[in-house]
């Protein structure tokens, strides 16, 4: 168990951050069913003027090529998560660990070099 | 006190969480309940002093691995009625699954109340005077190397696999060639010429 005190300002912050939304959502409702423009109609809800009913269902199929630009994403992702411990540590662990974080930067510039090569990257 | 609370809420909300993900009828629901346990796992690794991993449960399964959930649920093109189907066919396999995940609880149990083992605690004492970063980091790059760079040669493959598995060259696009482009000379594209009166220019 560890000492909870550090994450006040973090719990402040959320609690600005939540009460402020609420604020944005709640606080128009009120007013307008304060001042008495609060109407309901089913023909409020429906499309008009620029739009148009729905003609299929929405959960039609992805294309692969996003589920590719998340991987590639997830990995550079991690990859920057490593530099995290290695930044903070980089004085202790001195050259040896510099020269083990560039490999493994070296590895995953390889890996872009060939998703640059074989055009992942491009979407067209 | 303040611990104890957080520690029961987390909890709480993470069992409930992971039970939903299992109940939840859309899948897309199942992937929302996901993201919710793992908040609030990020919540108990704080509580357990482990900083890193928390911002690491945030940023990677949060901020990536689920949004590759729910491409991949998306991409599924989902039926529900089909979901519901074949409950009968699958459940020896399910059943399976289940009595061995209930066999390792016990197990799990049964190496919980012999003791603690403290493997970590020999291999790799902790040391008290640095944040729990530093403390990885530490160990990480300097005794744990080829277990880094073998991490790094798997994110390699997983790179080159997902490229070689979703990437094909699509016919009848028209992609910029932007090298191309400015190679082009104006003599390589236009052509002067001074055509008598009355005659055309002969395309």
């Amino acid at each position: 168990m560890t000492d909870l005190s550090q994450y006040l300002p973090i719990l402040i912050f959320l609690g600005i951050a939540v009460g402020l939304s609420a604020l944005f959502v709640f606080l128009p409702m009120g007013v307008s069913r304060l001042t008495g423009t609060h109407n309901p109609d089913a023909a409020k809800l429906s499309e008009y003027e620029c739009g148009f009913p729905a003609f299929e269902d929405s959960r039609s199929q992805f294309d692969v090529r996003f589920y590719l630009v998340a991987i590639l994403f997830i990995i550079f992702d991690l990859e920057a998560a490593f530099l995290f411990p290695w930044a903070v540590s980089l004085q202790d662990i001195g050259w040896a660990g510099w020269t083990t974080m560039m490999v493994f930067l070296a590895e995953l510039a390889l890996g872009l070099v060939y998703a640059w090569k074989k055009g992942a990257l491009d979407w067209e | 006190m303040i611990q104890t609370i957080a520690f029961y809420l987390f909890a709480t909300l993470v069992i409930a969480s992971g039970a939903l993900t299992v109940f939840a009828r859309n899948p897309v629901h199942s992937v929302l309940w996901l993201i919710l346990a793992f908040f609030n796992a990020a919540g108990l690794m704080i509580l357990l002093g482990a900083e890193f991993i928390a911002m690491l449960l945030i940023i990677v399964y949060v901020g990536a691995v689920a949004v590759l959930f729910l491409f991949v649920v998306m991409m599924l093109d989902v039926d529900f009625a089909e979901l519901r189907a074949g409950f009968v066919r699958y459940l020896p396999l399910g059943a399976l699954l289940a009595i061995v995940l209930a066999v390792e609880i016990v197990f799990a149990i049964g190496a919980w109340s012999a003791g603690a083992i403290n493997m970590g605690a020999r291999i790799a004492p902790v040391a008290s005077d640095v944040s729990n970063t530093q403390a990885i980091g530490q160990l990480l790059y300097t005794r744990y190397i080829f277990l880094f760079e073998a991490a790094g040669i798997i994110l390699l493959v997983a790179m080159v696999g997902a490229i070689v598995l979703t990437h094909r060259k699509r016919g009848g696009v028209k992609p910029q060639d932007i090298g191309h482009q400015v190679r082009r000379r104006p003599e390589d594209a236009t052509r002067l010429t001074r055509p008598e009166s009355g005659q055309g220019v002969e395309l």
